[in-house]
Formats: structure tokens, C-alpha cells, sequence
């Protein structure tokens, strides 16, 4: 068995190499990549001249797209389980409740006592970024979609009359590198942008964003919820208090850290998703046969755990919230915290 | 030295340099995740799971490195 899969491992090699020689592979103009996601039209406004981003009206880009279609599959999911709920389950209501469980189980670990409060919302960011990401990774979500003329390059072209004249002599001098992916019909051709009809929903920074806005948000509302007025006592705590005045420092770091919990949030799942599909890109572009392989497994284990990270982070920080913390709750919350250890 | 000189070592340093921290944060966390299971093996899941959750943490730092990195060499930023 393991001698027929090295076989059949170096006879793709052999044929990946002999047709990267023969010049069906990528080149360095395919490589295009792009920090914002791209719209796939303006409602109620038109393009900009380099056909990138939208000049007025809203963008509808391909992010929205994505987001929609994972919606779309989760809220039907979720009506096609819970139309038919059985007491035992089986089959893929069994799946469902498998992956609620796990989290939930989880979840109680850190905080046992307010964990059925607030875990409504980690698990739906948690469903919605696992299957996001996992989506994101099925081939042609990335690699399908339009080609557009890049305005820009052609009128810069018009504009400077050398630089148009000089222009078709060199390119009859010197043919372009890669001959034979040209002739393919999915081959955009140079000046073109390539524009994705889909695009993983935690690669745009926006979704992100919002997303982290959201548990934020929630998390100092419960944070309130519980402790009332109080909860401002974590941030703001008298100089000549009991607590003396390196605490006062300490809790102006811990509004700052607050703050920073919304940009955190959203750049680490941002990071990692933008940052797998650019080493998979690169990948591509440098030896496009069985050389990503590996990164797409590692980019598969990346899109869950990040998944699982924003979820569980939000949970920690909601535990954390709702714990009394000030100098005339500290032995009502020592003992809380016992109750909560046994 | 030329702007695009000037990105790419700006863009070779963001990732290199932030390569560095977590490089030594996760070997840190991947030792005493392997340590505490071989001393205590029933503790293993739970270990696994806290282990994982630090490993990203960790990573994270580099994940913005690498991002900014690349914002940076793409004439982005």
C-alpha cells in the first residue's frame, strides 16, 4: 500500500515537472492578489478606473456573496434539523448536536454558571466562520469568476504616445514567457483583472470587523447586565483607594486592552485566512503540481482552529465580564469562584 | 535605494523579525504541553485543548507580521 501511493506520488511529480517545462504552469502576472475584497458590481454606481473598486454607489463584492451563501446554507441547516427534532437523535441531527455539545461542554468549562446566558452567540460565530473557512477551501471558489478589462492600463497606454509606440515593437520582439496556458480558454490575458465570484467571508476584513464589533460589544453589555454600574469599577479605580495607585494604571491598561480586543479579534482571523490563501497562491505560482498540497491540509486545520479560537475567546471574555472583581465584592467573588471549582 | 528596494526589505524584515517571538513562544508552549501529558497522560485531552488554544494565540502575532508583511511587499500600505 505505501509503496503504491510513493509510486503514484512520483509519477505525479514526474508528469509536474514535465509539464511546468513545457510552460503549462503559472507566471508571476497570474499572481494577483488583492487585500480588499473586489465587487462583483455597483448598485447605483459604476466602477473606477481601474476597475478594482467601486467609484460611488454600494459595493456588492464577492465576500457578500460568500457571507449570503454561508447564511443561506446554516439557516437551512438549522430549519431542516429543528423542523423534525427526535428525542434520540440519529444521523445528521445527531452530527448538529455532536458539534453544539462539544462546544458546549466546553464552554461550561469556563464559566458553568452564566455559560447558557451568552452561549448563543459564540456558537453561531463559530458555525458561521467554520463553515466560511471550510467553504472557502473547495476548489473553484477562488479560481472561478470574471475577467475585466483594466481601464486604467489602456488609457495610460493612450495617453503617453511613446510609450503605445514602443509598446508593440517589444512585444513582437520578445513573445510572452508561458505559450501554451495562454490558449486556454480560462485564461484571463495580460491587462486583465481576474474578479473571483466568490471569496472566503473571514479573508475580507470588513466581516471580520464586524464580526469582532459584535462580540465586543456584547461583552461588556453582559458585562453591565451583571454587575450594573459596577463594571466600570474594573477600569476606573480611585488612586487613594485601598487599592492604591498601580491598580488605578493597571485599569486604564485594561480599558485599553478592551479597545484593542476589536482590532485583535479581527485581524487575527483576517490574518490567517488572507494569509493562508496567499501562501497557497504563492505556492501555486512557484510549482503548481502536488507542491500546495501539504499547505491546503495545513490551511484546512487553520480554518478550524481559528473557527474555534473567535468562539472561544468570546466565551473567555464574557466569563471574565460578568466576574465581580472590585475591593468590596472580593470575598462574595472568592467564594463564587469556589462554588464555581467544585 | 528605490521604493520597491525599500518594500521588499521592509516586507523580508516584517515576516523575518516577526518570525522570531512566536518561534520561541510555541516551542515554549509545545514543550510543557508535552511535558504535562507525559507526567500526567489522563490529563491528555484537556491539555491538547488549552495547548491548541495557546498555540494560536501565539501564532496570531506572527499572522499579523505576515499580513502586514505582505500589505507592505503589494505596495498596499
Amino acid at each position: 500500500m505505501r509503496n503504491r501511493i510513493l509510486t503514484v506520488l512520483g509519477v505525479l511529480v514526474v508528469i509536474g515537472a514535465i509539464m511546468y517545462f513545457l510552460g503549462i504552469r503559472m507566471t508571476k502576472d497570474d499572481l494577483h492578489i488583492s487585500a480588499a475584497a473586489e465587487p462583483l458590481l455597483c448598485i447605483g454606481g459604476t466602477l473606477n478606473s481601474s476597475g478594482e473598486l467601486c467609484a460611488s454607489g454600494v459595493p456588492f463584492t464577492n465576500s457578500v456573496l460568500m457571507t449570503i451563501l454561508v447564511d443561506l446554507i446554516l439557516v437551512g441547516v438549522a430549519f431542516g434539523v429543528g423542523q423534525n427534532m427526535k428525542l434520540v437523535p440519529r444521523g445528521f441531527q445527531n452530527m448538529v448536536e455532536f458539534l453544539v455539545e462539544f462546544f458546549y461542554d466546553f464552554a461550561r468549562g469556563v464559566d458553568k454558571k452564566n455559560v447558557a446566558k451568552f452561549f448563543a452567540l459564540p456558537m453561531t460565530i463559530l458555525f458561521f466562520f467554520l463553515f466560511g473557512n471550510m467553504l472557502a477551501l473547495v476548489p473553484g471558489v477562488g479560481s472561478i469568476g470574471v475577467c475585466r478589462a483594466e481601464a486604467a492600463v489602456a488609457e495610460s497606454a493612450a495617453a503617453k504616445p511613446e510609450s503605445a509606440a514602443a509598446k508593440p515593437e517589444s512585444a513582437a520582439a520578445k513573445p510572452e514567457e508561458p505559450i501554451l496556458v495562454q490558449r486556454f480558454p480560462a485564461y484571463c490575458g495580460k491587462g486583465n483583472l481576474f474578479i473571483p465570484w466568490l471569496r472566503a467571508p473571514a479573508a475580507d476584513l470588513n466581516v471580520t470587523f464586524a464580526f469582532a464589533l459584535v462580540a465586543v460589544f456584547m461583552v461588556e453589555f453582559w458585562g453591565f447586565q451583571a454587575l450594573g454600574i459596577g463594571y466600570l469599577g474594573k477600569f476606573f479605580i480611585n488612586p487613594f483607594g485601598k487599592q492604591g495607585a498601580i491598580m488605578t494604571f493597571v485599569g486604564i491598561l485594561e480599558l485599553f486592552s478592551e479597545i484593542m480586543r476589536i482590532v485583535a479579534f479581527a485581524f487575527r482571523i483576517f490574518g490567517n485566512i488572507f494569509g493562508g490563501e496567499v501562501v497557497l497562491a504563492v505556492m501555486t505560482f512557484l510549482f503548481a503540481y502536488l507542491l500546495p498540497v501539504p499547505f491546503y491540509g495545513l490551511e484546512v486545520f487553520v480554518a478550524f482552529i481559528q473557527a474555534v479560537i473567535f468562539a472561544v475567546l468570546t466565551v473567555v471574555f464574557a466569563g471574565l465580564a460578568v466576574q465581580a472583581h472590585g475591593d468590596d465584592h472580593e470575598d462574595h467573588g472568592h467564594t463564587t469562584n469556589g462554588a464555581v471549582a467544585h | 535605494m528605490s521604493d520597491h528596494a525599500a518594500q521588499l526589505i521592509g516586507m523580508a524584515l516584517a515576516i523575518g523579525i516577526g518570525a522570531v517571538g512566536p518561534g520561541a513562544g510555541i516551542g515554549v508552549i509545545f514543550g510543557a504541553a508535552i511535558e504535562a501529558m507525559g507526567r500526567n497522560p489522563e490529563a491528555e485531552g484537556l491539555v491538547r485543548t488549552y495547548m491548541f488554544l495557546g498555540f494560536a494565540l501565539t501564532e496570531a502575532l506572527f499572522i499579523f507580521g505576515l499580513v502586514f508583511g505582505l500589505l507592505i511587499g503589494f505596495g498596499i500600505l
